[in-house]
Formats: C-alpha cells, structure tokens, sequence
C-alpha cells in the first residue's frame, strides 16, 4: 500500500483550477520528483502536501490517515525552500534546534540529535554561525539539516538547488540523495530541471497543465517518453507525424508521402495506433548519397545551416518532411547547400502519443 | 561638463542654505541675553533656555504631548501592526480599497481631519479633550506605522514563516518568534517616524484644546503670538536635538531610502 | 494566498479609521447639504457669492501655485546634482534635507518671523548696507507665507525627485549622447521623461499641501486669511459650524480633484506606459 495518495485532489485560485482531480501514490522510502515547466502544478502539489494550502476538493490520506485538515504544524513534514528560509536572527544551531525545542525536547538531547545531524550534513563546528555568515550551499545544508532533525515522516523539496552555482548544483545533489537513502526517509522532490531529477530519484512525475502526463523509473521515462510533451521535455526534437500504421509480427510499418519506416514499439503509450515518432538529434544519421543504400528509414534532403558544438556540429537539414536537427561528431563537416541523406534508426524511432 | 556641474554645485549648496539656514539662525538667537530676539546675538547666555522651565504651560504641555504621542503611538502599533501584516501576507479582493482606507489621514487635510473629529467624535460621543487628542493622534499615526511595518514585511521571506509553520509552530508563536524578530528595526523606525508626526502635529490638536488641556506645539503658536522673546528659539533648539537624535536612529534602524520612496 | 483569520487581524484597524475619521468625514460633508431638516445648497451659494471668501479661495490658490512652481524650480535641479553624487554624499545631502521635513513646522515657521520681521534680520541687513531707507513690510504679508510654504516643502519635492532619478540608469544618458544628442537634448529627452512620475507625485504633494497647511499661514500671514486659516476661524472664533463644514467639504474637493487631475496627467505622461 502507497503511503501517500492524493485522492482527486482540486485546487484553484479564483476559480481558475491549478490542480483538477489530481491522483498520486508515492510508496514507502522512495524519492519520487515532481518535474515539469513553471506553472505546471508542481509545486502545488508541494504545497497541498505541506499543507501551505487547502485543496478544494478530494483527499489526501497519509499511512492510512485522513490528514486533509491537519494543519502545517501538525503533519511532522520536514520541508526544504527554494530560498532556504532559515531564520535570520538565530545561529545555525538554533535553526536547527528550532522544531526539537517545539516538541519540549529536553536541552541535553536538543544538543546531541542537533550536533549528530549537523554531522550528518557535513556542518559540524559551523553552530555558532548565523546565516549571513554561510556560502549557499552551507545554508542548504542547514535548511536539510533543520528539517531532517525532527526525524519527519516525509521530506519535501521546493527546488532546492535552484539558487546555487552549477557546480555545487551537482556536488549538493549527490549529497541530498546519499542522506535520503542513508536515512530511508520518503521525498518528494520538485524541480525543472530533469538531469537533477533524473539523477536522484526512484520515479519522476512529469507534470503539464496540473496532470501527471507520466510517472516512472527516469530510465524509462528517457527511452520511452509516453507523450509528444514529454519527448519535447526531455530533449527529443524531432518529430514525424505518419499518415499510415501497419503491425505485422511485431514490426510496425509506418507510411507518409510515399516515404516508408520501420519504428519500435513504446510499451509506454496509451495508444497503441500512435502515429507520431519522435527522435534525438543525437540519434540520426547525416550521410552522403554514396553510402546510403537503405531501402527504408531514409530521407533526402538538403544542408540548411552547419553549427560548430565543440565536439560536433549540428546541422539543420531540409526534407519534404520538413527540418530536422542532428548532432553529429565529423572531421570534415558537410556544408550549408549540400545535398545528404538522413538515416533513421529503427531502435531509435519512439512512437508518442 | 566641469564648468556645468560647478554651477549646479553651487545652486545646490544656495538651496540647502535657504534650507538649513532658517535654523542655524534660530539657533544663535537662542542665546541672546536681551529680552528681544536678535542676529547676530548680542551676548551669551543660557537664561531663555531656563525660562523654558519656568514657563508652567510649556511642562504641562509637553507632558500632554508625550502622553499622547506614546499611548497614542501604542494604540496605533496594536491597530497597524497587524493590518500591515495581513496587507503584506495576503492577496484579497478588496486589498486596493483597504490600502486606500488606511492612507486616507494621509490623503484628507489635517485642518479638516481635526474639524471633523471635535464635531462628530468629541461632542457627539461627548467624550473628555484628552481622549479626543489620543483618538486623533492615534488616527494620523496609524498610515506611518502601516507603511513603514509593510515597507519592512516587503523585504521578509514569508517562507521562513511557512518553515517555522512546518517545524511545528503555531500561527501566533510563528509570528512573535520568527516574524517580529527580524522587523524589529522596522518597528522601531515605525514608531520613532510615528512619534514625530504626532508630537509635532498642529492642524488636528489645534481643534482639541480645552481648558488647561493643549499641546506643546499650540502652546507654542499661542506664546508667539504674545511675546516675541527668544524662550521660543531655545525651545526649537531642544525640539531639533530631540529630532536630530531619533532622525539618526531612524537611519540606523531603516536607512534614509524610505523617506525617498512615494 | 487567503486565510480566515486575516480579517481578524485587518478588522480592529479599519474599524477604528471608519468610526473616527472615516463617518466624521462623511458626516461633515452630509452636514452642508442640510440645514433645519431641508435639503439645501445655500451654504455653498454663499461662500461662493461672498467676494471676501473669493479673495481668500483665490489667495489660497495663488499661494499654492507659486509655492509649487518655486519648489519644482529649486528642487528639480538640486535634486538632479544630489542624485549624481557618489552614496556617501548622497546620504549627507539627503540626510540634511529629511532633517527640516522632520523637525517641528512650528519651529521652521518661526524662524522666518526671525528672519522677515520689521526688525528681522533681512531688514536689518538691508538697512544697514543702505540698500533701503525704511523697513520693508514682508512678514503678515503673502510673500512671507510663500517663503514660509517653499521652505516647509522643498525638501518634500527634493527627496522624492532623488528617489526616482537615482533609479535612472546613468547607462542612459550616454547612450543618447553616443547617438548624437548634445547634453542638454538628452537631459531634455531622457532625464525629464524619467523623472516625470517624481515631479508629478512631488508636485501633488506641494499643492495639496500647500493648501491646506495650517501653521505657516497662520504664523506668517497675519491677517491674511487662507482657506484653512478660515475654516479655523469659522469653527472655533466664529461658531459657525455649517461655513466651516461648507469649507472643509471645499477643501476635501479641492484636493481630491488636484490629485485625480495629476494623476490623470501622470499616466498620460508617463513614458513606461
């Protein structure tokens, strides 16, 4: 059994629906992110689970507990802010001695839980300190720190690393999921940016328009990307809407303007006659006549612009199909105005809805 | 450009003269030793700055203004304060017309203000002229304190209040352990800012004088139309330390940046 | 976000205001329109037909307009130096403006008495060089309420100018001058348009409170009535409540219809649209 479920759940701000009988289950130790372009819902659905906000409708039951109404201060939920939030005029230790002191935990035991979890964030000897004093990234730590030492039922995170520099981006990440499993605490996790979330989580929600339009393992969210958005969010660029599907032992045989193509299945799809593919720029193929010798998966086309990445070029080749862009690592690149051809592999062609 | 500047310079430097120069002067006539206010003096002496103390009224008054300008300034702090705060927090339908109810001392003429108040406040409620004072000063504090208290929320991060929400704290406990710590300065600016309109306020308190009941201001206006010996230019003396010590408050508490801002 | 609670908190606040200024407000204004129970506009017929209270009204606004006009004059480019300075500076200047606009108008009134009086020290000054032979009359006079009224606003107009020409990118003004415009076209073209909002709401600010300010004309017109002068006069001297109603209904029209019709010209003018 989940042991969070948001049952039908609406919000709305001036009757404009932000959430409209929205369904989640997350189960027991897993760190489930909430991804998705601003003004998705997401961090609605963090809020409506941190109880910041009332839903207007449905339920959100928590281990088997109706917890609707139960107010912020009674959830016992560890949340993590954007902008930290610590509190200004109290050291690091007092921050994080806060929600201990709320409980009437004696002072002896304050000190040693907040010293054993500064521990844990790497902080110790920082206890002293106030927040002006600390880097971002310190300052994260504490607000991890302040909202782990409650031992909450439930961590949540608003785009906690939004305000720090790349690098300590990547460094903080690793951190939030080494102190996650080490402690087998459930998270929610919101963010919009999807290599962070695919870094650290069990399963992603990818939100658009307040619906969940797909939640799994971020391997398979990446290789089977159930909806054209989702393909569009992730990086897929390239899409092909057919005019013609036909299924014959397993392969599927996809037709447009007198042009064949061979695709692979996407066991994630809802529709099982989806017409669009959608592919990588990664994943084509720009070649020369010469070597092309393929009776499907293939196109003509001409060099519209050649852009030198570094590692390799990015062209933008014009079809009958319309463009399509591809990235393609190359000692002489080919030029703006020549003629090529753009191979398709099958494997790579991932049907959407 | 450097020959343009010097010029602006120059009429800039006019400008704070014409400012500043009024004050200088009433400054060096408090020291006059004759009984006619002259400048230059024609002497030293303290003995206008002691005739303060020996004129009864202006004690009186100033205990008058004091006790108005504080207990008013606290009735206003317990009305203000938490206005702002939910002016600030919360957006509501309603909030434009709320904001304008609470600029509006600011907005209508003081003179009028103070007419209005002795004909529908004090005579109608047939109330005492040392209520009237306090209710009317409470009326033209309460958009300061408002706008400097919300002025000072503008900069809080109300997630630190939602992060004491989620570690357990009430609402109440939330706001005198988290919230007012960290506007402590912007109250206290709020209340010095207060302070000086009120204490130095004419057009309402000039409708609120009764028998042995006036303000230190009225009681000023009232001896300069009498006499014209320089008590008056040692009293604006101690009126302007008095100013220029919570002004330099004020700047540490808030800077100087919300007297620029409209 | 809403919460039920932030009525409560809103509540003692506005109820205050409405029972105390609010209902007395409205009550005075109500009051003008009766008289011994029958509708009636006679109270404004005859404030408006009474050349004495016209030379007053007229006087009132006289004094206004020039007060406002000097200030925007002084002000504009004081204000403009101030607001090139580097912080320190900045901060002495305008810490040395605030200082007046704190300090009690009873105590800045007074002093100009010092200064205008028959024996004040500009008379004194000016007699003694020779440049004249008797006394000049400025204290009781207009002109010393003007001198009074500037000084008590023209911190007010300079402070709030600073305020907004300090968020004028300096970038700005170099950028029209690489683009070929002299130095004054692009203070002409850049500057003023910028600074509107600031002169506008600072010049409500010097008429309005012009208007209706009390002490200064009180202490250095004399005789010479304004309109706040005779609202006083009526209620407390006179007792004659329904012309001070009719006046300071006069008075709340007056003021509104400034700061409506300014801030009608505010948005038409103002260049961020």
């Amino acid at each position: 059994m989940a042991l969070l479920t948001l049952e039908n759940v609406s919000v709305a701000y001036d009757n404009q629906y932000i959430l409209k009988d929205f369904n989640l289950n997350i189960e027991k130790g897993q760190l489930i992110s909430l991804l998705g372009p601003s003004g998705c819902g997401k961090t609605t659905t963090l809020r409506l689970i941190a109880g910041f906000l009332e839903a207007k409708d449905g339920r959100f039951l928590f281990d088997g507990k109706d917890y609707t109404r139960v107010p912020v201060n009674k959830r016992n939920f560890g949340f993590v802010f954007q902008s930290y939030a610590l509190f200004p005029h109290m050291s690091v230790f007092d921050n994080v001695a806060f929600g201990l002191r709320l409980r009437k935990v004696s002072e002896t035991e304050v000190k040693q839980r907040v010293e054993q979890i500064l521990d844990v964030v790497s902080l110790a000897g920082f206890e002293k300190r106030f927040p002006k004093e600390l880097s971002g990234g310190q300052r994260q730590r504490v607000a991890i720190a302040r909202a782990l030492v409650i031992q909450p039922d439930l961590l949540l995170f608003d785009e906690p690393l939004s305000n720090l520099d790349a690098n300590l981006r990547v460094n903080m990440r690793v951190e939030i999921r080494r102190i996650q499993q080490e402690l087998g605490i459930t998270t929610v996790y919101v963010s919009h940016d999807q290599e962070e979330c695919f870094s650290i989580s069990d399963r992603v929600a990818i939100m658009n328009k307040g619906v969940i339009e797909q939640l799994d393992d971020p391997a398979t969210i990446f290789k089977y990307p159930k909806t054209e958005f989702i393909a569009r969010f992730i990086g897929f660029n390239n899409f092909i809407t057919f005019g013609e599907r036909t299924e014959q032992d397993g392969e599927i045989e996809l037709r447009v303007g007198g042009h064949r193509f061979a695709a692979t299945h996407n066991p994630g799809t809802a529709n099982a006659q989806a017409k669009k593919c959608a592919m990588r720029p990664d994943d084509l193929i720009v070649t020369t006549e010469a070597q092309a010798d393929l009776e499907t998966n293939r196109l003509p086309g001409t060099v519209k612009i050649s852009t030198f990445l570094g590692r390799s070029y990015q062209y933008v080749v014009e079809t009958d199909l319309g463009d399509f862009t591809v990235n393609q690592e190359m000692e002489t690149p080919y030029k703006s105005g020549q003629t090529v051809h753009l191979l398709f592999p099958k494997d790579k062609m991932v049907l959407v809805d | 450009m450097q020959e343009k500047n010097r010029g602006l310079a120059l009429f800039t430097l006019l400008v704070f003269v014409f400012l500043l120069g009024p004050l200088v002067i009433i400054s060096f006539t408090s020291f006059e030793p004759g009984t006619v206010l002259k400048f230059p003096p024609e002497g030293f002496s303290w003995r206008w700055y002691e005739n303060i103390f020996e004129v009864k009224m202006f004690m009186t008054t100033f205990g008058t203004s004091m006790f108005v300008s504080l207990v008013g300034n606290l009735l206003a702090l317990l009305l203000g304060v938490p206005a702002a705060y939910a002016l600030s927090r919360f957006q509501f339908k309603g909030k434009g017309l709320l904001n304008a109810v609470f600029i509006s001392p600011v907005l209508i003429p003081g003179i009028v203000m103070g007419f209005a108040m002795l004909k529908y406040v004090i005579i109608t409620y047939n109330l005492p002229i040392y209520a009237g004072l306090l209710i009317g000063h409470t009326v033209i504090m309460l958009p300061f304190i408002i706008r400097v208290v919300a002025s000072s929320l503008s900069n809080f991060d109300f997630a630190i209040e939602e992060a004491a929400l989620s570690l357990g704290a009430g609402k109440v406990e939330t706001f005198f352990k988290v919230v007012l710590p960290n506007i402590r300065s912007g109250i206290i600016a709020a209340i010095l800012i207060a302070f000086l309109e009120s204490f130095n306020n004419v057009d309402i308190s000039v409708f609120m004088t009764g028998p042995g009941v006036s303000t230190l201001p009225i009681q000023m206006l009232t001896y300069v139309e009498n006499n014209f010996d320089p008590t008056i230019a040692a009293l604006s003396v101690l009126l302007m330390i008095i100013t220029a010590i919570l002004m330099f408050i004020i700047e540490r508490m808030m800077g100087l940046s919300y007297f620029t801002k409209r | 976000m809403k919460n039920k609670g932030m009525y409560l908190l809103l509540l003692p606040g506005v109820l205050f205001l409405t029972l105390f200024l609010v209902i007395p407000i409205v009550m005075t204004i109500a009051s003008t329109f009766y008289q011994e129970g029958s509708f009636t506009v006679q109270g404004y017929f005859t404030f408006l037909t009474d050349p004495y209270n016209l030379k007053i009204l007229w006087t009132t606004l006289r004094v206004s307009l020039v007060t406002t006009i000097a200030c925007i004059l002084l002000g504009f480019p004081a204000a403009y130096y101030i607001s090139k300075l580097g912080a320190r500076k900045k901060g002495i200047l305008l810490a040395l403006a605030i200082f007046p606009l704190l300090t009690s108008s009873v105590v800045r009134s007074f002093s100009w008495m010092i200064i205008l009086g028959k024996k004040g020290l500009l008379n004194s000054s000016l007699l003694s060089i020779g440049l004249i032979e008797k006394p000049l009359e400025i204290l009781y006079t207009p002109t010393a309420m003007m001198i009074g009224l500037i000084h008590l606003f023209l911190p007010l107009i300079i402070i709030t100018l600073v305020g907004v020409m300090e968020n004028i990118d300096p970038d700005l003004l170099k950028a029209a001058e690489s683009l070929g415009a002299s130095r004054f076209t692009a203070f002409r073209q850049v500057i003023l348009p910028l600074s509107m909002p600031g002169l506008i709401i600072g010049s409500i600010l010097v008429f309005v409170g012009s208007l209706t300010a009390y002490t200064t004309p009180a202490l250095l017109g004399g005789k010479q009535g304004v309109i706040s002068t005779f609202l006083y006069q009526n209620a407390i001297t006179l007792n004659d409540w329904h012309m001070a109603s009719v006046i300071a209904t006069i008075m709340i029209v007056i003021t509104f219809v400034v700061i409506g019709l300014m801030n009608k010209i505010a948005t038409k003018l103002n260049p961020k649209g």
